[in-house]
């Protein structure tokens, strides 16, 4: 057993659920009060049963995984772990019930000894980003608000960077690792695919890798440009909504319809493409009112689901053959406005024969 | 108050003047028996009314087919009383809702955009259960009825929550005498009975004795004083407890087979903390109650009724409770965690739990069998500890 000093300056994060949105935050903000973050495993089958046999069947597959993330940072030996309740982002405007609830969900599902780093964010209720941060650093017995204040800056500015990074179009893993390790890297030059998709889904969906089944790399391989929440900023996806005539209802719809509707909205693809979780209450609305838009739109559209049983072969079947519809929609399309060129008939002389 | 704060408020409201209130013809979704102070409440407003049928198979039919695969039951019988509504000649659907709560926030949004593409013309007056709730609902009946007369709002409100009140009353005393009653089926006549009083008391003195002689009465019910009758407490999701049809008449089947049920959840006192101004509500609510007996397995409310569904269940454990039947709709979010914390909490509290998930697809047979062995498992386990 990997045996860490179980001292009082570490901190376990799984990688799972905010992790992936958040992140770049969450390492500058520990690292500048002195705070070692050990990060789980990635995402592995063996994770994902772990976490299948403590929780009840009707648990949605991202909570799970987490389950299992968190059983893993306690067999590495790490004893404090870091589960945020991210109950609203905004006046009424809500988390999932599972994520607002992930601490009381370990709590009760985890019967290891450790300690359990819960900060409450609720807008709703005036517990603010501040109160989140400030709750963190008590835990840790630091009470320097000086010190606090400046470590949710230097949080604030990986953030930034990562953003920023991600809004131009450099992919997601680079751009972490290099917001990580303080650079900003321009993007590089793109490559013209000849057909561009819109992945709506939830960043802990679609980034780990052995939840989505490597979507994005299947997709570049099939010469799909895939665009992704993290390419669009907030405020174009908040204005997208408004533009269909929706209210952001879900702290993470942004994601979701936000990106969709905006990449629809501007006309940049030939496709959506909806992966979310079985059993996934938000995504189950939100998929819907993007079908609802898209039909209007007359934008083909796919909806993958996923759970710990989905079988990649069928998942890329499906995958494959959207994607070849929308290639020859596309080639269709084409051959109506520029139909081919005709060469002008060409008069041959009829030969008569002369002789008789 | 920033802007952005008010936009959040007024997201949701979308009324509209267009109809005149004279032609307004009102309907809302069915739940349980709240047909029958409500109709009270919008006839003595002088309004017209639509009352949809029942939930039945039927209407389950028509919301399963224009509703999306993944969305709750309650959704899915709400749309079909709106639809049933509409085809009755129903131009005005009230509805409340809770946004933040769980999807509940998004059934009016959702309900609204089906129908339009359905092609239905109707106004839908929608009241936020947040904050101001008690203006918000006075504006909501203002807006359908525009009645100014406060007498008609007074005897109006008073009649629909003695109603309530009423309604509460008869189904505690059904719960009670049904497993104790000699002769099967007396309790259910005389709760029927109570019913049609209740519906045709229009007085409001008159509905101020509907409580004392509903109970007064209910004693004329032979009943079997000696026999043991053991106690299940009834919890879980809102809408399926209080839906007999979506539970599939649970109350009845184990009150049949000997049991006393003891929901939770009642609508009077649910709607009496959700409205009544915190100043004049003064004893320890449903609500506080579940908070305070669930601190030590979850610290956060989380929407839905969750946090309701582990109190109940550690004050069941704590108060000599036989057994815990927990009831929820498929895919119920808040119901889902509360599921994962409930076998903690019966395995440490030593109370059975047995969680049932409903849908469209239950089948009555199945879920009578595993009604049957928790029962069996409750009796055995007051066997041994000697009772």
């Amino acid at each position: 057993m990997n045996n860490f000093s179980t001292g009082r300056n570490i901190i376990g994060i799984p990688r799972a659920l905010s992790y992936y949105g958040n992140y770049p935050f969450y390492y500058g903000f520990f690292k500048a009060l002195g705070i070692n973050i050990i990060l789980s495993d990635k995402t592995t089958t063996k994770i994902i049963n772990e976490g299948v046999e403590k929780v009840v069947s009707d648990t949605c597959l991202p909570i799970k995984v987490f389950v299992g993330h968190v059983l893993n940072l306690l067999e590495k030996g790490c004893d404090k772990i870091f589960v945020p309740s991210l109950q609203s982002s905004s006046y009424k405007i809500n988390n999932c019930s599972k994520i607002r609830g992930l601490p009381e969900i370990i709590r009760n599902v985890i019967d290891k000894p450790f300690k359990m780093i819960e900060p409450t964010i609720d807008k709703t209720e005036g517990i603010s980003f501040k109160d989140f941060c400030f709750d963190i650093a008590h835990e840790y017995n630091i009470y320097n608000k000086d010190l606090i204040n400046s470590a949710i800056k230097s949080g604030w500015v990986v953030y930034d960077n990562f953003l920023k990074m991600t809004n131009s179009g450099v992919n997601y893993e680079t751009a972490l690792q290099n917001a990580i390790e303080g650079k900003i890297l321009n993007p590089q030059m793109e490559i013209v695919r000849p057909l561009s998709v819109v992945i709506m889904a939830h960043g802990y969906n679609l980034f780990d890798e052995r939840i989505s089944m490597r979507l994005l790399k299947k997709l570049e391989k099939m010469g799909v440009k895939a665009y992704t929440s993290l390419n669009v900023t907030k405020e174009n996806a908040l204005d997208s909504i408004k533009q269909l005539g929706e209210i952001q209802y879900w702290a993470n719809e942004l994601d979701l319809t936000g990106t969709a509707a905006y990449y629809m909205l501007n006309n940049k693809v030939d496709g959506i493409i909806a992966l979310s979780a079985f059993g996934c209450g938000p995504d189950s609305l939100m998929v819907d009112e993007i079908q609802y838009h898209a039909k209007e739109y007359n934008m083909p559209m796919i909806h993958l689901t996923i759970d710990e049983h989905t079988g990649e072969a069928g998942f890329v079947t499906r995958l494959e053959a959207f994607v070849d519809m929308l290639l020859r929609n596309k080639r269709k399309a084409l051959e109506i406005n520029n139909p081919p060129k005709t060469l002008p008939p060409v008069i041959k002389k009829e030969r008569v024969l002369t002789k008789v | 108050m920033s802007r952005a704060t008010e936009e959040q408020i007024k997201r949701f409201s979308t009324m509209d003047n267009n109809i005149p209130a004279k032609d307004r013809v009102i309907a809302w979704p069915r739940m349980g028996r709240i047909d029958i102070p409500l109709k009270a409440l919008l006839t003595n407003l002088g309004a017209k009314i639509v009352i949809p049928p029942a939930n039945s198979n039927e209407a389950l039919e028509i919301g399963v087919k224009n509703s999306i695969e993944g969305i709750c039951l309650p959704y899915k019988l709400n749309l079909a009383n709106y639809i049933m509504a509409l085809e009755n000649g129903a131009n005005t659907l009230m509805m409340f809702q809770a946004p933040g709560s769980c999807r509940l926030g998004n059934y009016t949004k959702m309900a609204q955009k089906t129908l339009k593409k359905k092609g239905y013309e109707f106004d839908m007056v929608i009241f936020d259960m947040y904050r101001n709730k008690m203006i918000q609902t006075l504006h909501a009946f203002w807006h359908v009825t525009r009645c100014l007369n406060p007498w008609k709002y007074f005897k109006a409100f008073s009649l629909g929550f003695t109603k309530f009140y009423a309604i509460d009353c008869a189904e505690k005393m059904l719960l009670y005498y049904r497993p104790r009653e000699i002769n099967k089926g007396d309790a259910e006549k005389y709760y029927n009975k109570w019913l049609t009083k209740i519906d045709d008391c229009n007085s409001l003195i008159g509905s101020k004795f509907l409580c004392h002689k509903i109970r007064k009465d209910f004693k004329n019910i032979q009943i079997d004083k000696n026999k043991k009758v053991p106690v299940i407490f009834l919890i879980g999701e809102f809408f399926v407890l209080l839906d007999p049809y979506t539970n599939q008449q649970i109350e009845k089947e184990l009150g049949d087979m000997g049991f006393e049920v003891r929901r939770q959840i009642m609508f009077s006192g649910w709607l009496e903390h959700v409205l009544k101004p915190s100043i004049f509500y003064k004893k320890e609510s449903h609500r506080e109650r579940a908070v305070k007996y669930a601190s030590k397995y979850m610290k956060r409310a989380i929407g839905g009724e969750c946090i309701e569904t582990i109190g109940d269940t550690v004050y069941a454990a704590k108060n000599g409770i036989d057994g815990v039947i927990h009831i929820m709709p498929f895919s119920c979010m808040p119901e889902i965690v509360s599921q994962n914390i409930l076998s903690k909490v019966s395995r440490e509290e030593d109370i059975p739990v047995l969680s049932l998930v409903l849908d469209e697809q239950t089948g009555k047979a199945g879920y009578i069998t595993r009604i049957e062995a928790f029962i069996d498992l409750v009796k055995r386990k007051k066997l041994r500890r000697g009772e």
